[in-house]
């Protein structure tokens, strides 16, 4: 054939602004479109059904809408409800399996496919590995991809970090503390023994830095010196410190203290001092490991520094994402690090209290419990405490109090809000004994009314933290057995989880709440992870993590590998989404929430977005299924 | 070549090959265009010129492709530049975007005008504003292959205004028509994209045309007719 001409290079252009045409060689998309049939169907044509025998065609839409709609008849298909479009292409498992579809296809508004025959489909495939592993694991396939994208953009940002790119404005940690060049020097030596600082920077009546003195400089400076402490600070400092702008690159700060053997810079602007960067900020970067993080949490003595991890945390979520750990895994890791850091918090706060002679377990609840926190998580937590015959459960309770309230308020202060519906265990509502939580947990389950069913779904993703395990293991199967032995109150839940149905899947669908706003927490996670709480109540299930009930639950309820795993991936992709969202907004300095404009997102990601509802509404169909709703 | 010399130009000189393939055209069997729309293959075509004079401008350029049986197969369409003895005005240029150097490298128009007919066979051609289209295409067989080209045409731009009444005054050029049915074009001003998007144009209207059972090339000419009438005497 001769060489392309500008219809087929322009359809080849148009192919690869969408997966998987994006990835195949361009001899293939040229071979693709010399075979293309372009195709008009006005709005609410039949494009494809299951009346038409197996699939002839190979369908990808250039312009409009096209609306799957379910055979009631094949109900139980995987293909419930979907809506496609540009740059999509449908039916892939009826070609691949020679068959019919089960769906009905028909144009939602006029729109033009591009066809291609069913044997030229088939070739295709043996020609494009890429064409051939996009249509073979088509969700595994487009989340890899949107894998990559996610990789290239934070290796970006974080070698822009690690590069040491950064300006020194971003590593200035907090308000720099100065004197006086006049100031005695007993007064300087104080302070900065009291607030734990290395270095006291001297400035004048205009704020500009005039001296710096370094611990360093006590030994030859003071001691070995004989100055008397009385002296001012200016006799022993140095004069004329050497600074930095704050747009200067951290890259810059690091030359000059190797160059002059500085341990300190300062940064100036307009001949203010503005922070004072150290050798040790310059490097935290790479400190910032999981170990590190864990074994400075351990030792940590004040809450100072344990809320210099809280954000060390961060930076470790931040870098993780970069190096494209799996959702999964990145949220085990900031559960298991803020477990640390509580528990630390606990045992600091233990030293001088008395509840140190009760036997209590601090429990984990809501998304902590389920071992899920993102980077935005309130409080949830309780405490269960033993009692023996004849104790007083009031009397341990106003012990166990104070201590609980000093507890949630420097989780606070390390950046764990407190929660706003008050579940926490300084709350005397949820530290209760174990008799009084199994009264409690009873009492939700024989009434199942909204107060109780909200309730459930924070308070029954329970798991111990911190203390005596076994209170919370006794407590857990107290509660495996009360629930699976009351089906009204699953089917009551059940009911609830229901009310809550995800997105159909258009863009344009997305309206949740006010204005084109997607909800990735209400409208994305919950709904797989109520349906896996439910399931796991149901089969009597001892996982508190959403992955684990949906794996656990697959054998008991006979459901299919495949779909487990559909669900997880769908439910990560969603999570990864969130961690993604929060991440940005720790960078840009907003609050952190869960409400995102889904036109921010790529069309690739709007797929799998799309992808991971129809997931989310597959499974409460199963919920719906089971329970009769 | 003003008119004075186009009109008083001798027969063009073809090669005996050229002849051949010039005779071997003409002999194909005429359509048939009471074949339904369902069974036949039209040509869209779209040219551009050095300018929208019809008496003096010439043709550069022609972009084609094929409907067939309601479906715009893409690998049967063309393009083809002419090469230019003059290169068209900078003004020009920048409408087509068929630079100097594109237009003196083009195909010598004796074969681009043969592999035109070729590609066409005897296919009814279907135009937006098809007086403009036909003439310069008349023009060039006449001037460069001595052939009288005696086509059947059809017009979309008194066809859509036939066929969606509504919309005939609001509605006259092809970009508003292309806007109204949401036809996007790949690069405006190409011929082969603004034919696609003519074609386009052609299929959105598919629904209407069977809805007034217009069904083959000849009725859809006679709705044309109709049009034309409506629009002078209108």
């Amino acid at each position: 054939m001769a060489a392309p001409n500008s219809l087929i290079l322009a359809t080849v252009d148009h192919l690869a602004r969408f997966a998987p045409f994006d990835s195949m060689a361009r001899e293939h998309l040229i071979w693709l479109a010399e075979r293309l049939k372009l195709t008009y169907y006005g709005k609410g044509e039949t494009v494809l059904g299951p009346e038409s025998g197996p699939a002839q065609t190979f369908y990808i839409i250039k312009q409009g809408v096209i609306h799957g709609e379910q055979d009631v008849v094949r109900a139980q298909d995987d293909t419930t409800w979907l809506e496609l479009h540009e740059g999509e292409c449908f039916p892939l498992g009826a070609l691949l399996s020679r068959r019919g579809v089960a769906s009905t296809y028909r144009a939602g508004r006029d729109t033009f496919c591009f066809e291609l025959a069913a044997e030229d489909f088939h070739e295709l495939l043996k020609r494009s590995d890429a064409f051939h592993d996009f249509c073979t694991r088509r969700i595994a396939n487009l989340l890899e991809q949107s894998k990559h994208i996610l990789q290239a953009q934070y290796a970006k940002s974080s070698s822009d970090q690690q590069s040491m790119s950064s300006p020194l404005a971003s590593l200035i940690r907090r308000e720099p503390v100065s004197c006086a060049p006049e100031t005695p020097l007993r007064e300087v030596l104080e302070s900065m023994h009291k607030l734990s600082i290395g270095s006291m920077i001297a400035v004048d009546a205009n704020k500009k830095p005039v001296g710096i003195f370094t611990l360093h400089d006590v030994l030859d400076r003071v001691a070995l010196a004989g100055i008397s402490l009385d002296a001012p600070f200016n006799t022993v400092m140095s004069p004329n410190p050497h600074t930095l702008p704050p747009h200067a690159l951290a890259h810059d700060a690091a030359l000059v203290m190797a160059k002059h053997g500085f341990r300190h810079i300062l940064v100036e602007e307009e001949g203010r001092l503005k922070g004072l960067i150290s050798e040790k900020d310059l490097f935290s970067l790479q400190r910032v490991g999981l170990r590190q993080i864990s074994g400075a949490i351990r030792n940590a003595e004040h809450l100072d520094t344990l809320k210099h991890s809280a954000k060390d945390i961060r930076l470790l979520a931040h870098n993780m994402l970069a190096q494209g750990v799996a959702a999964e895994q990145l949220t085990q890791i900031i559960s298991t690090l803020n477990d640390v850091l509580t528990a630390r918090i606990i045992e600091l706060e233990l030293r001088d209290s008395p509840a140190k002679d009760i036997e209590f377990c601090w429990l984990a609840l809501g998304s902590e419990g389920r071992l899920e926190q993102t980077l935005n998580t309130d409080q949830d937590n309780g405490i269960v405490f033993a009692t023996q015959a004849g104790d007083d459960a009031e009397a341990m309770r106003a012990v166990l109090l104070p201590f609980a309230r000093r507890v949630n308020l420097a989780l606070a202060e390390c950046g764990f809000p407190l929660c706003s519906g008050e579940v926490m265990a300084g709350n005397p509502k949820w530290c209760l004994s174990l008799p009084e939580w199994q009264h409690t947990f009873a009492d939700w389950i024989d009434h199942g009314d909204p107060t109780a069913l909200l309730n459930s779904t924070i308070f029954f993703d329970f798991r111990p933290l911190y203390g005596a395990d076994h209170l919370a293991f006794d407590l857990r199967a107290w509660l495996r057995d009360a629930a699976r032995n009351n089906p009204r109150f699953l089917h009551q839940m059940a009911a609830n989880a229901l009310r809550n149905r995800p997105p159909t899947g258009s863009v344009w669908d997305f309206f949740t709440g006010q204005g084109h706003i997607l909800d990735l927490k209400l409208n994305g996670i919950t709904p797989f992870v109520d349906a896996a709480r439910i399931f796991s109540l149901a089969v009597g299930g001892k996982q508190t993590n959403t992955l684990q009930r949906l794996r656990e639950m697959n054998e008991p309820l006979h459901v299919s590998s495949q779909d487990t795993e559909a669900w997880c991936d769908a439910f990560l992709f969603i999570q990864l989404l969130r961690l993604r969202l929060h991440h940005e907004q720790c960078e840009r300095g907003e609050p952190l929430s869960n409400k995102v404009d889904p036109d921010s997102f790529n069309n690739l990601d709007q797929r799998i977005l799309k992808e991971a509802y129809r997931q989310a509404r597959k499974l409460q169909t199963r919920l719906a299924l089971d329970y009769q709703v | 070549m003003n008119w004075l010399a186009r009109l008083f130009a001798g027969k063009p000189e073809l090669t005996t090959q050229q002849a051949g393939r010039l005779a071997a055209w003409q002999s194909l069997p005429a359509p048939d265009l009471n074949a339904p729309c369902t069974a036949s293959r039209y040509v869209v075509v779209d040219v551009e010129t050095s300018g929208l004079n019809l008496a003096r401008d010439r043709l550069i350029a022609i972009g084609a492709v094929a409907v067939c049986a309601g479906d715009i197969h893409l690998a049967d369409s063309m393009e083809i530049i002419l090469q230019q003895s003059r290169i068209s005005g900078r003004d020009n240029i920048l409408i087509h975007g068929i630079g100097g150097t594109a237009q003196a490298e083009g195909v010598p128009p004796v074969e681009a005008m043969l592999s035109f007919l070729e590609y066409l066979g005897k296919s009814p051609l279907i135009a937006f504003h098809v007086d403009f289209d036909k003439t310069m295409i008349e023009r060039a067989l006449k001037t460069f292959l001595g052939l009288k080209f005696n086509h059947p045409w059809a017009d979309l731009a008194y066809l859509s205004p036939a066929l969606c009444p509504e919309l005939a005054r609001s509605h006259r050029s092809l970009d508003q028509w292309m806007a109204h049915f949401g036809i996007g074009n790949f690069a405006r001003h190409s011929a082969l994209a603004d034919a696609l998007s003519t074609a386009e144009l052609m299929l959105s209207l598919r629904e209407c045309m069977s809805a007034r059972h217009i069904e083959n090339f000849k009725a859809m000419r006679e709705t044309e007719k109709a049009q034309r009438m409506m629009h002078w005497i209108g």
